[in-house]
């Protein structure tokens, strides 16, 4: 996944491990125990000492609280949608949202991670990416149309 | 016996809650009042009853009389605390509460109305020798007359619109160049928001501070001070932080400036609580401000060194008795500091940020309060003042009342709404701040370059990482039958090598 703040973006990747999880970001990597303490808190645990994370969820949007600062941060969700639609190709809409713009036409050769649409939702733009290689095989939307979450917008073969 | 039969409190927010508990301690039975936009309001929630009075504009609901009459009459209230902004300073107000057969929490309409008034009260405080800024209150305004007064008076000098407040109409002018077009400018933003354009001339102090004295004053005629409180580190006129004692005072000044405090209550007739603001100069000498005819937003500092409640001394003088205290009565002790949490954006010009609290934590634990209208969930209004709650930390001394501070402002947490934390964090933790040096351009010196907002440390954003997988988890686990795809892919899939 990646994760935003600001124009800096954050290659982040979750796996479990012993006693907790192991997460690389930017290929850095941070081993810790994270348990859910009540609704937007968080117990991490790193070895003998316990910090608490503070998180909250809107739409895209991440708050969060660490270390007593408050930061905000932008989940970019494109990466999973593109991985899920392995099979079929289909992209659909992650979100409720409005097509900001549609960057390819039917019949257009695409390369894996080339950017197909860009859907805005929350105030934020969010760019759906070409699962893999292959051809546009169908354009459902154009720019400005409203969409609501699993609508199907490109298909490519 | 309570004090009254039931008391309707006029305000919203935080001031609201607080007025609502002491009258809870004290027996008496509150009504709150809420526009559309608080329906849901914790005052509404902590009030034994409460009276819709209109919509959000607090023009049509807390600054409507007869919206707020007609709202104690029905829940047959017998008193009414105002708080402080909305209508708490109205002379109107005081006297249609009065009027309606009802308490006012408060000075009588009069006393508003003569403090309300810059010229008149300046006049009023010299005649009483208490100091005032060297300057011009006189009633002849014409262009000429203004002209002559500021050459007597020297540059730079202050203008200031005779009613008003807020800091709406006041300029610094510098030199006799541009004092006419300065002058213009004043009166007309002074005709425009308080439909009077008489102005006020006064000394420019240089790097002054703002040092106010709480004062008590009974029907019988007996007025006592509950100390002093500085109030210099401000943000455009808005106070930000404000501590008692002040750090600038000896103790001879101290008593002076008191003394002076309780001399200018008396000469305003004053009754109940009320605040005496001062300009200290760096050498030491003060001079009268105005006077706040109201109970101040920072009174806490002043509770937490007197063990006083001054909601209870406001609802026992209103109820005609005595102050239970004389003035060697009042034992002032340790030290105490306030922070103001707005929801306003010190990266960008203290814009407020309006908005949804989607998650809060308040600090606890010895020697801190916090007087909060907030709830998690809370919707932070365009409609009102951007205040969301006030952190109080006492120690016995100074240094240790910072250390609580800084330790309360890190255990503060708003996710949702934009807040100043960083900025009061900043203040608190400043080495100037830890000195003492305190003057009313203290944030635009120290603090106006405020580090932009920083990403978040890498450790912190794969802390997040694994808390978005596990919210991931429960919701895939919770509707099995449509798991969540972003729960469930990639790096995140469920049961990859497990």
């Amino acid at each position: 996944m990646r994760l935003r703040c600001g124009d800096r973006s954050f290659d982040v990747e979750v796996r479990d491990a012993r006693d907790g999880v192991e997460v690389r970001v930017d290929g850095r990597a941070f081993r810790f125990a994270l348990d859910p303490v009540g609704p937007g808190v968080f117990v991490v645990r790193e070895g003998a000492r316990a910090r608490t994370l503070h998180l909250v969820r809107d739409g895209t949007v991440v708050h969060l609280s660490w270390g007593g600062v408050a930061y905000t941060l932008a989940e970019e969700r494109e990466g999973a949608r593109a991985a899920r639609r392995l099979d079929s190709g289909a992209l659909e809409a992650p979100m409720p949202g409005r097509v900001a713009a549609v960057r390819v036409v039917l019949g257009q050769r695409v390369a894996k991670g080339e950017e197909l649409l860009v859907v805005e939702a929350m105030k934020m733009e969010n760019a759906l990416r070409a699962p893999r290689d292959g051809v546009v095989r169908a354009v459902h939307v154009s720019t400005g149309d409203a969409v609501a979450p699993g609508r199907p917008l490109v298909e490519i073969e | 016996m309570p004090l009254f039969r039931k008391v309707l409190v006029a305000n919203r927010g935080e001031i609201a809650v607080r007025v609502i508990r002491t009258c809870r301690v004290l027996g008496i039975p509150t009504v709150a009042v809420y526009s559309e936009a608080d329906r849901a309001a914790r005052h509404v929630r902590e009030a034994d009853e409460a009276v819709a009075i209109g919509p959000a504009e607090a023009r049509e609901s807390y600054l409507s009389i007869d919206r707020l009459l007609a709202a104690a009459r029905a829940a047959g209230a017998d008193a009414v605390h105002p708080g402080y902004g909305f209508l708490s300073q109205s002379g109107d107000f005081a006297d249609a509460v009065k009027g309606a057969g009802l308490v006012f929490v408060g000075p009588p309409g009069d006393v508003h109305r003569r403090m309300g008034d810059k010229r008149a009260a300046r006049r009023l405080m010299a005649t009483a020798g208490v100091p005032v800024v060297p300057g011009y209150d006189g009633d002849e305004q014409s262009d000429a007359k203004l002209v002559a007064e500021a050459r007597r008076i020297g540059w730079p000098l202050m203008l200031k619109p005779s009613r008003g407040g807020g800091g709406k109409g006041m300029r610094v002018v510098r030199s006799e160049q541009g004092f006419l077009e300065a002058l213009a400018a004043s009166r007309r933003e002074a005709r425009g928001a308080f439909g009077d354009d008489a102005m006020v001339l006064e000394r420019f102090v240089e790097r002054p501070r703002h040092v106010e004295v709480q004062v008590m004053a009974d029907t019988q005629g007996r007025t006592v001070h509950l100390g002093e409180r500085e109030c210099s580190v401000q943000r455009r006129h808005q106070k930000v932080v404000e501590e008692t004692p002040s750090p600038a005072l000896s103790p001879a000044q101290r008593e002076t400036l008191c003394a002076a405090g309780v001399a200018a209550a008396r000469a305003a007739g004053y009754v109940n609580a009320g605040t005496v603001e001062f300009l200290l100069s760096p050498d030491g000498t003060f001079s009268f401000l105005e006077m706040n005819t109201r109970l101040q937003v920072e009174h806490p500092v002043t509770e937490a060194v007197s063990g006083l409640d001054l909601v209870r001394l406001q609802l026992e003088v209103a109820a005609g008795r005595p102050l239970p205290l004389a003035q060697p009565d009042v034992a002032l002790r340790g030290h105490a500091l306030e922070c103001r949490l707005y929801a306003e954006d010190p990266h960008h010009d203290d814009l407020p940020s309006p908005g949804r609290v989607l998650h809060l934590s308040e600090p606890e634990g010895p020697g801190i309060r916090v007087d909060s209208g907030l709830d998690a969930g809370s919707e932070v209004s365009v409609h009102y003042d951007p205040l969301l709650s006030k952190i109080v930390t006492w120690g016995q001394d100074r240094p240790e009342a910072i250390e609580r501070m800084r330790d309360a402002l890190r255990r503060t947490v708003v996710l949702g709404v934009v807040t100043n934390i960083a900025r009061l964090r900043a203040i608190v933790e400043h080495p100037a701040f830890a000195a003492g040096e305190l003057h009313t351009g203290f944030i635009e010196e120290h603090l106006s370059e405020l580090s932009p907002s920083p990403c978040p440390p890498l450790e912190a954003i794969a802390a997040a990482a694994a808390a978005l997988r596990r919210r991931g988890d429960a919701r895939a686990g919770a509707r099995r039958s449509a798991p969540d795809p972003w729960a469930s892919l990639g790096a995140w899939r469920l049961g990859e090598e497990r």
